[in-house]
């Protein structure tokens, strides 16, 4: 008898401890574990001064169990509202916490962590139950709007998916980590037994060219400029010509990633880089410098400009009716006029012309590394009808990009050397570790003293008979230059009469270039021009600029160059 | 080997102890030793360590137990810290961002400078042309 059950006890403990002893091992480290994901906080992007421009919280979603929330419905959102404020809409939540047939429903997404645990608390005090959170990691955008077309934004899971944010998702991105114990059956976590940890490894903070100040005055002031010309879209853009750096870069309307307020398709474009336009009158000073680099053409060079040409059947004039008028190349930068800038690249051939916007690199992206950069339109030079070369030298039949007319006229003024625009400095590890991001060297594309020229016919842009004298500081030495272009109509690919796309590109101090600010106002009202809409917002935005960098002026005279002989 | 000889080999009488023999080798008989130690103590020192180590690694256990409840508790009050700081970091970030200290700054009726000037330091020269701002012909309002 005794012996027929110790054979059963033997039979059994054979069962257990022989056959079925890997499986019972698993179940009991199973229940016995505890596993935590540590979640990498995602990096930081800063602007050139360390302040965070975009960065990660702690935050939690809410969730409830409505079997056990319904009979308390009212009260419960009522609190929420009061802690949550505008998170939350106080009916629909009454209706969440009363979905009938369901255990689980979210009442709010992303509520930063001190928020979402005022209103954890008070729902508790009141002793309510069923109100549940999980935990998530949150970017917050302490700017709102500023700069949000250039730092961009993160979908649902945290990836970023436009502007730096994107460009840059791998350094920003950490790798999370996790640990790994063993817990009594109460949960409490077994001190000495085993455990293992997969250390988390923050992402990297990434350092922008930006200047938040600078970056937010010209923010509003193009935003004000946009409201006031009621133009579709307008660009704002600041450049060291030295370094090629942006220390600035607005557009208007933008939205806010950080409320969510403005999403659309046509307000998160960053349109510095994705939007192509023709640029009109501003690229005669691409024109003008390819031609002086020939020695083609100086600031003084006298030109007989005709009332008009009829170039395969299309009549080009001025935007003043003028007849045959003497201007010299001066005159005809000060005046922009669309003749003169024809007779003179008349010298050249069309393909010496192509290769010299090729230089300048027009019809190719500018290296300034953020996603979905256009290359433009620039069709080869081989190709060109008379037509194309003649409008094409006064910036119509041609389209670009911001960008890329900052990277030109950039070299303009650098003294002829033209360098890759750029938007991040440097990537900082979680080890503290600083590493720049490498920049390409500059390289010459027309020599010094066609670019001084150029300089010259541009300075008198500013001057009181030019087109811009609202864009002149006074004190400093500018050189800048207007555009008017027809503006193409992006539905049916063809010039709309009246619809301009103005803008102004200057740089100061003229004598000593710091900093290169370009204004773009897309269908502004009809009479509006280059020099008088976004001549004063160039003059606003580049005074900030001078004074916050420290730029005084040079306090050299500007060298009298008549326009006229 | 020959059977003689072994023969021989089998039969030789083992050698025999004679005192006389041994003494003559310089060996004597001594008494054996008697043990003083007593088994007592020895049992007591090995309980008492024994008893020491069964204690200390209950105290150590406790200890670690207590610890590990400490740093869970100390682990909450730092993550609730951590989220503080998070949250009042973000209301200075939001206090010192430039619209709100350009928005607070037009209600003092501040305005934007756009005439850049500068005071040498060396030798006391303006350089630019200073001039006072004026009210309106600038930014008014905060939208950004």
């Amino acid at each position: 008898m005794v012996m027929g059950v110790f054979g059963v006890f033997g039979i059994r403990l054979f069962q257990i401890q022989g056959l079925d002893a890997s499986a019972y091992a698993a179940k009991a480290i199973e229940a016995g574990t505890a596993k935590n994901v540590v979640p990498a906080p995602r990096g930081e992007i800063l602007d050139r001064n360390g302040v965070a421009l975009a960065s990660s919280v702690d935050a939690l979603t809410l969730t409830a169990d409505p079997t056990m929330t319904s009979a308390n419905a009212p009260q419960i959102a009522r609190l929420l509202v009061q802690k949550l404020g505008s998170r939350i809409d106080y009916f629909d939540t009454i209706d969440k916490l009363r979905t009938p047939k369901s255990h689980f429903v979210y009442l709010a997404h992303d509520v930063p962590t001190w928020i979402a645990n005022k209103a954890l608390a008070a729902v508790a005090n009141a002793d309510y139950t069923g109100v549940f959170t999980e935990k998530e990691s949150l970017r917050t955008y302490p700017g709102g709007k500023l700069a949000a077309n250039l730092i961009g934004y993160v979908n649902g899971v945290g990836k970023g998916v436009a502007g730096v944010e994107a460009q840059y998702n791998n350094v920003l991105t950490g790798v999370d980590g996790s640990s790994t114990y063993e817990v009594s059956p109460t949960g409490q976590r077994i001190p000495m037994a085993d455990s293992t940890v997969t250390k988390m490894v923050p992402g990297s903070n990434v350092t922008t060219t930006i200047d938040r100040d600078l970056q937010w005055y010209a923010d509003q002031r193009l935003a004000d400029a946009v409201k006031a010309s009621s133009s579709d879209w307008g660009l704002a853009i600041t450049m060291d010509v030295k370094t090629c750096q942006i220390v600035q870069m607005s557009q208007a309307p933008t939205f806010d990633a950080d409320s969510g307020t403005g999403m659309t398709d046509a307000n998160t474009v960053s349109r510095a880089v994705q939007n192509v336009y023709e640029p009109g009158s501003v690229f005669k000073t691409l024109t003008m410098a390819g031609l002086a680099d020939q020695g083609k053409i100086a600031a003084d060079s006298k030109i007989v400009v005709p009332s008009g040409v009829n170039v395969d059947g299309f009549h080009i004039g001025d935007y003043w009716e003028h007849g045959t008028i003497h201007l010299t190349a001066a005159g005809v930068i000060a005046k922009s006029s669309n003749l003169g800038t024809i007779v003179a690249a008349s010298q050249e051939s069309s393909k010496t012309m192509y290769n010299y916007l090729r230089k300048f690199g027009i019809g190719q992206q500018t290296g300034v590394n953020l996603p979905g950069e256009s290359e433009g339109i620039l069709t080869n030079g081989a190709k060109w009808t008379k037509a194309n070369h003649d409008t094409i030298a006064f910036g119509q039949g041609v389209s670009v990009t911001a960008m890329q007319m900052m990277r030109a006229d950039g070299a303009i003024a650098n003294g002829g050397k033209i360098c890759n625009p750029s938007v991040v400095s440097s990537v900082t590890g979680p080890d503290g570790k600083k590493s720049p991001v490498k920049t390409t060297a500059a390289h010459r594309v027309v020599s010094k003293k066609a670019a001084s020229a150029v300089t010259r016919m541009m300075e008198a842009v500013t001057a009181p008979d030019g087109t811009a004298p609202a864009a002149a500081i006074k004190g400093y030495r500018v050189a800048g230059k207007t555009g008017t272009a027809w503006r193409v109509d992006p539905v049916t690919g063809r010039y709309v009469h009246g619809q301009n796309t103005v803008s102004f590109m200057g740089f100061a101090p003229a004598d000593k270039p710091r900093f290169l600010t370009y204004i773009v106002l897309d269908k502004p009202y009809s009479n509006a021009g280059g020099g008088s809409t976004a001549g004063p917002v160039f003059h606003d935005i580049m005074s900030m600029a001078l004074e916050r960098f420290g730029v005084a002026p040079t306090g050299s005279k500007s060298p009298h160059v008549p326009q006229v002989w | 080997m020959s059977p003689q000889l072994a023969r021989a080999a089998s039969v030789a009488p083992a050698p025999r102890f004679s005192p006389e023999g041994a003494k003559a080798a310089g060996l004597r008989l001594v008494r054996p030793v008697r043990s003083r130690a007593r088994k007592a103590p020895f049992v007591v020192v090995v309980l008492t360590l024994l008893s020491i180590g069964l204690v200390g690694l209950i105290v150590m256990s406790t200890v670690l137990q207590a610890q590990s409840f400490k740093a869970a508790s100390l682990n909450r009050t730092a993550n609730a810290l951590q989220v503080q700081q998070q949250g009042l970091t973000r209301d200075v970030e939001r206090l010192q961002s430039p619209s709100n200290v350009a928005r607070r700054a037009l209600v003092y009726g501040m305005v934007p400078n756009a005439s850049p000037a500068f005071l040498r330091l060396s030798d006391g020269k303006v350089l630019g042309k200073p001039e006072p701002a004026v009210r309106g012909n600038n930014i008014t309002r905060v939208s950004q």
